[in-house]
């Protein structure tokens, strides 16, 4: 079943006098299945970012449509947006976006508090995750007194505790050692198995080589897409290098 | 590098941080204002030298320069560091980018000297208009006519331009030190660093609480008028040791308590600020302590100076019940008829017509609660002073048929609580009765609590009786006064005339007498409180003025840094209203907090100023309540506007 669908989409940033026009997306279209785990690739200034940001609900595309679980996202009013992304999509950023006046359960509870549960529901819901992320020590500590990994691991849990249709992740592992990035990186692939639909922009080739499916955006649109079949990470992680490597000499055509 | 291009950035910089920088040089132009105007007014030759009593408006005032000044040096400091801090990474990047330090400083210097020159410019402009209002506001608080025409004050301006000259340079040199020293990394960083979460301190929220608890008790406790001033500051310092411990360490254990409630604190409404008020707390505290202080002592100034002001006409009619009164030493009857003969002549003399004249012998004695048959828990410690006069002067002053029988006396006074009166061995019935005025030196004052009038049938007699008994005892009494109190028709400088003849007459007479005039000692008393009334109403606008940019700039600051956290609970699922919410309710409970408590403080030191108030003669405790209510309602009417302000600039930075 088609969870997210994104078609024609449109964006171009006008500076503020109306001079200058920037476009960056042309023209973009792909839809997420459910349960599929999708990277999107692309260099700095591809338009990744613009895409996710509007994704997220965060920016509204100049024409276009996007539609989850086949409800429009964009005619949600701007009051509602909040709750509309606190119920339905769960994020992950490369910073990782953790409130220093939290403790680490705090900042998991954040969405769950917004959206007025009871403490016993979010007690519940933390404590599974929790320890399949690895974090049920770290529960009372501050952003501040751990490491990077469990930051983002932290950043995980606030982003499933909602139990989201869909999780958006920002260049997660963009601020990771190898061995943290690692870590992140099966973690995404376990929840993954478990059902949850991903969709993370990246142009960590490793981080890639993890998904079901890679899209490569150039020059605002979707320019080329890889399924990864039944071969292994490694295999993946070669075609995917491959592909980068025509992208950028300009071999491939789009399909 | 040419010098325009420093002073062009310096002009640039100004423009562009001008929501930190306005408030700063708004505030510079209203400190340097007042201190241009106290100057003006402290060092007017005029007022000096032509008014009753202006020698000490002129010191009243001249402390006020003083207080101004220090408060000025302070504050400013103080807001010159917090620009600073908001600065360093823009100055970070203008060093990175190439702006030796060197340069930076000659930049910053620029800045400074602008800042300066606008402020001293204006501020002393608008001082000099508003200077002649302010003194015909004195005068008239004086009762002093208004002379026209227009000055300057050199002495005030060059004191004011070497005061602020001398804040500027030492704000531009400590931020030049702190640039000097800094590295381009630690400037970029800036104000950003992990805060640690504050610990509980328990030890020290248990002494605030005590601290507090026992000042307060101090405070309703208190019955003597003359144990209140001693124990006052007790209580006051009490209190601010209370206040600061509480709102350091008594906020985070309320904080964290509040956390630990699970129900509470995951609500929506609750979670963010009673976080954000904990992580806050730590630097927040002390300052908002002294806010809160600040405030306290602002409200309890005004509030009594407007009170003094506004009784001194009840005090004067309790001290110089007549317009001129005669006391003399004169314990005969021979010498009392002596002085009814002075001022009989002195009044045909002087041609003035008499509207009433009375006159009584009296003499008091001072006794402790413990002697006499009044409330024993209540009252055992107070002072109590005893009026004796006899029953004829009574009946004549009072206008009274009162007879008294063998061995009885009126006690004029409802507290008293006994049929007997036993002093230094005489032994009375006493009757009790009502008092319809208090008569002179009946009511408390600086050295009695309470006090009554006791009518007896011989007055010397008694005198002699309770002297023997007073010798025998080893204690002393007075001796007889004789009072005699005038009313004359006012007409212009009649009583001059008067007051120049009932002096020659009393030297004449070579009579150990004390003259005063109800007119003298007004002009006297008004100058005074006159004077404590401006400063009071002086002083607290310019530390309201303070407390508002305090608080506005703590919050623009924390602003900046909650922008981010804004940014990240709208990305998790916070909407706008909410945001807008939780900003309102953050900033109103930084604001109000203090004010709250200075209210407080206020409340439980009520009872104890009116009783300080007594022994300035006002005992007028409605009009004293009515003009705390009104001070505290004119403060929180400021307070909340400049909190409305403070909301919107705020909100507009996280939004940004």
């Amino acid at each position: 079943m088609t969870i997210l669908e994104v078609k024609n989409l449109k964006k171009i940033y006008t500076t503020r006098f109306g001079g200058n026009k920037v476009q960056a997306l042309s023209n973009v279209s792909f839809s997420v299945e459910e349960g599929e785990y999708v990277a999107i690739m692309g260099e700095s200034g591809s338009g990744k970012t613009t895409l996710l940001n509007i994704l997220a609900s965060l920016d509204r595309p100049t024409s276009g449509e996007i539609l989850l679980r086949g409800r429009s996202i964009l005619g949600i009013k701007e009051g509602e947006l909040a709750a509309f992304r606190r119920d339905n999509l769960g994020f992950v950023f490369q910073d990782f976006n953790l409130l220093d006046t939290f403790s680490v359960q705090d900042n998991i509870f954040l969405p769950l508090v917004l959206a007025g549960r009871p403490h016993k529901e979010m007690q519940e819901r933390l404590k599974p995750l929790a320890e399949k992320l690895d974090i049920s020590d770290i529960l009372k500590k501050f952003p501040y007194e751990i490491s990077g990994g469990q930051k983002q691991r932290t950043a995980v849990a606030r982003a499933l505790i909602t139990r989201p249709e869909l999780v958006l992740a920002d260049e997660p592992t963009g601020a990771l050692d190898s061995k943290a990035t690692d870590q992140l990186l099966k973690i995404f692939s376990e929840i993954n198995r478990e059902g949850q639909t991903v969709l993370m922009v990246t142009h960590s080739l490793k981080a890639a080589s993890h998904a079901g499916r890679v899209l490569f955006i150039k020059d605002g649109e979707v320019y080329h897409q890889i399924y990864r079949g039944s071969v292994s990470n490694e295999a993946l992680y070669q075609k995917i290098s491959d592909t980068l490597t025509a992208l950028a000499t300009g071999g491939i055509k789009s399909e | 590098m040419n010098r325009n291009l420093y002073s062009h950035l310096a002009r640039q910089n100004l423009k562009k941080n001008s929501r930190v920088y306005l408030p700063y040089i708004l505030a510079s132009i209203g400190t340097i204002m007042m201190f241009y105007i106290l100057c003006t007014l402290a060092f007017d030759e005029d007022l000096r030298s032509d008014m009753y009593g202006g020698g000490q408006m002129a010191v009243i005032l001249s402390l006020g320069i003083i207080v101004v000044g220090i408060f000025a040096v302070i504050f400013l400091l103080y807001t010159n560091s917090f620009l600073l801090k908001r600065r360093k990474k823009e100055i970070g990047l203008y060093n990175i980018l190439g702006l030796g330090k060197r340069h930076i400083a000659k930049m910053m210097s620029f800045e400074a000297l602008y800042v300066a020159l606008l402020s001293l410019i204006a501020g002393l402009a608008l001082g000099m208009l508003l200077s002649k209002l302010m003194f015909a506001l004195l005068l008239r608080m004086l009762d002093f006519a208004v002379p026209f025409g227009f000055s300057v004050s050199l002495r005030g301006l060059f004191l004011t331009l070497a005061l602020f000259g001398g804040i500027y340079l030492l704000a531009l040199i400590s931020s030049l030190v702190q640039i000097g020293r800094a590295k381009p990394v630690e400037l970029m960083r800036g104000s950003q660093q992990g805060e640690r979460e504050p610990k509980t301190k328990w030890l020290l929220a248990l002494i605030g609480l005590l601290a507090l608890g026992w000042g307060y008790y101090i405070a309703q406790t208190v019955e003597s008028p003359l144990a209140v001033i001693g124990m006052f500051f007790v209580a006051v310092i009490l209190v601010i040791i209370g206040t600061y411990c509480l709102f350091t360490a008594g906020s985070i254990v309320v904080l964290k308590a509040l956390r630990r409630n699970k129900r509470f604190y995951y609500r929506t409404r609750n979670f963010t600020s009673v976080s954000g008020m904990l992580y806050r707390m730590k630097q927040n505290a002390v300052g908002l302590a002294n806010i809160c202080i600040l405030s306290t002592m602002v409200l309890v100034m005004i509030s009594t100076t407007v009170s003094l002001y506004i009784g001194i006409d009840d005090s004067l009619e309790i001290t110089h019940p007549n317009e001129i009164v005669l006391k003399s030493y004169a314990e005969w009857q021979a010498d009392v008829d002596r002085m009814n003969d002075i001022v009989t002549e002195a009044v045909s003399r002087s041609g003035a017509s008499v509207v009433s004249r009375t006159s009584y012998r009296y003499f008091s004695v001072t006794l402790t609660g413990s002697e006499l048959p009044v409330n024993q828990t209540k009252g055992k410690d107070l002072k109590y002073g005893l009026t004796f006069v006899s029953l004829a002067d009574y009946n004549a002053i009072e206008g009274m048929e009162l007879t008294l029988g063998e061995g009885e006396a009126i006690v004029c006074g409802k507290a008293y609580s006994g049929d007997s009166l036993y002093i230094e061995g005489t032994d009375f019935r006493a009757r009790v009765i009502d008092v319809r005025r208090p008569l002179l030196l009946t009511v408390p004052n600086a050295d009695i609590d309470v006090g009554y009038c006791v009518v007896v049938s011989d007055l010397d007699e008694v005198f002699e009786e309770v002297n023997q008994g007073a010798y025998a005892d080893g204690r002393t009494t007075s001796a007889i006064t004789s009072y005699a109190g005038i009313d004359i028709e006012q007409t212009g400088g009649m009583e001059q005339a008067l007051y120049s003849e009932l002096y020659n007459g009393v030297i004449e007479a070579n009579l150990d007498t004390y003259i005063s005039l109800r007119s003298e000692e007004r002009a006297y008393i008004v100058s005074l409180y006159g004077g404590l009334l401006f400063l009071g109403i002086f002083l607290g606008t310019l530390f309201s003025m303070a407390t508002a940019m305090i608080i506005y700039y703590k919050q623009i600051s924390e602003g900046f840094e909650d922008k981010q956290r804004f940014e990240i609970m709208q990305k998790v699922g916070m909407g706008l209203s909410e945001v807008r919410k939780t900003i309102r309710r953050q900033i109103l409970m930084v604001f109000f907090l203090p004010l709250v408590a200075a209210v407080i403080h206020i409340a439980f030191a009520f009872k104890m100023i009116t009783k300080m108030l007594t022994l300035l003669l006002i005992s007028n405790i409605q009009l004293f309540a009515l003009c705390t209510l009104l001070t505290v309602l004119a403060f929180a009417a400021v307070y909340t506007v400049v909190f409305g302000l403070t909301a919107r600039s705020y909100y507009k930075i996280v939004r940004a």
